[in-house]
């Protein structure tokens, strides 16, 4: 409730609104009795523990789609889904099954050195829109 | 070219230590900046491990050039030094004409990108002089409870100076010696924010790494520049307060 009166204020820091609301926050749950205060403790850490397991990547939109089809197919999430893709290249790339030589070109951009150009046939929806 | 004046009458609020801080991050954005001591403690000198000298007395007093009696600390960084002769410099103004502007009048024609003035905790002549001299003011305050009092009492005085006929001058708030965990810091943290607004900067944490950088003679830049006076508190990917996002702040002043 507390919190809510900040975000109003339009006119404030974007830092010290943010710093204010958890500031506030934080007093707010101090007040409360310890279990309960137990039980937000424990959330926030889960909470915390997901923002870990979170990454970012650029995907071709057209194997994100698929990758969302066949979850709701399967009805599996799309985050186990990619994982267990992820781990299975990982196993082939370490054992040198997999080679990258064919897809690599080099890179002008100066943190990298090479791109991975992929042939039109892999990504497969692609062929079926286009 | 951006004239600062980090003021508070109060002593001990981290205003020396913001001007070193600042100064110092903006010569390494290679903004071409000289930092000023208008302390007769002359303590600027000793935050880059050199010996206090009558820099602005001489200035002034003496009528030597900006260039010669400043000293070069960096490629992009100057200090005018000062020590216990400044309160000569006083004396000087207070029977001068135009007394008030003497500051401005020199730095203004000075090639710099951005002048940072240490002051004084008085309110004496060149204490106005810096005032005057400034474009914009940064009040660094403890958060405790005659933090809000302090920040007045400046605001007062500018507010002064501005009806005798001087341009506004703008101003930032920045709470320094923060410790978020504590209610007295949040308690006066919420009345700085309502009271004023956008004016208010994101604060600079506690942080015992400060008082160890002035007795190794370096900045927090080169002596522990991920510190958490320096990054701010991490509050999931972003960072909240410090010097590095304060630096931020008074770019945005210097480029708008
Ligand atoms: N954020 C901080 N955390 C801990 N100590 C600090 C901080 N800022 C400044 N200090 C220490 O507090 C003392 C006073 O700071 P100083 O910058 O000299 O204040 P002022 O110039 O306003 O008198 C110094 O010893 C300094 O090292
Ligand atoms: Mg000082």
């Amino acid at each position: 409730m507390a919190e809510k009166k900040f975000e109003r204020r339009t006119s404030l820091d974007p830092a010290v609104a943010d710093l204010l609301s958890g500031m506030e926050q934080r007093q707010a749950e101090s007040q409360l009795p310890r279990k309960e205060r137990e039980r937000l403790g424990r959330e926030r850490a889960k909470i915390q523990s997901r923002r870990e397991q979170r990454a970012t990547y650029d995907l071709p939109p057209a194997l994100r789609e698929e990758i969302r089809v066949m979850s709701e197919d399967l009805r599996i999430p799309a985050s186990q889904l990619v994982t267990l893709a992820l781990a299975r290249f990982m196993n082939d790339y370490n054992s040198g099954t997999i080679d990258l030589g064919k897809y690599k070109q080099p890179s002008r951009s100066p943190r990298y050195d090479w791109n991975l150009v992929f042939p039109d046939d892999l990504i497969r929806m692609k062929k079926k829109k286009g | 070219m951006k004239i600062f004046a980090f003021a508070n009458q109060k002593g001990g609020v981290g205003k020396t230590t913001t001007a070193v801080t600042l100064a110092d991050g903006l010569a390494r954005m290679k903004v071409k900046t000289l930092l000023v001591d208008l302390d007769p403690q002359g303590h600027l000198a000793l935050s880059f491990g050199l010996e206090k000298s009558p820099g602005l007395y001489r200035l002034i007093c003496l009528d030597e050039p900006l260039e010669k009696v400043a000293v070069r600390i960096s490629a992009n960084l100057d200090l005018l030094p000062g020590d216990k002769q400044t309160e000569k410099v006083k004396r000087q103004i207070a029977i001068s004409d135009f007394r008030e502007a003497i500051l401005a009048d020199i730095l203004h024609e000075a090639d710099y990108d951005a002048v940072l003035l240490d002051m004084a905790p008085s309110l004496d002549v060149l204490h106005i002089n810096g005032l005057i001299a400034a474009d914009w003011v940064v009040i660094p305050t403890r958060p405790d409870a005659l933090a809000l009092d302090g920040v007045k009492e400046i605001l007062t005085t500018m507010a002064e100076i501005n009806q005798n006929g001087h341009r506004y001058r703008g101003y930032s708030i920045l709470p320094t010696f923060f410790d978020r965990t504590t209610r007295e810091t949040f308690l006066q943290f919420q009345e700085l924010a309502k009271t004023f607004g956008e004016h208010l900067w994101p604060p600079i944490p506690q942080d015992t790494r400060v008082r160890e950088t002035v007795a190794y003679g370096k900045t927090l830049w080169d002596y522990s520049p991920n510190s958490v006076s320096m990054n701010g508190y991490k509050d999931g990917k972003q960072r909240l307060g410090g010097y590095k996002q304060v630096l931020a702040r008074m770019l945005e002043v210097i480029n708008g």
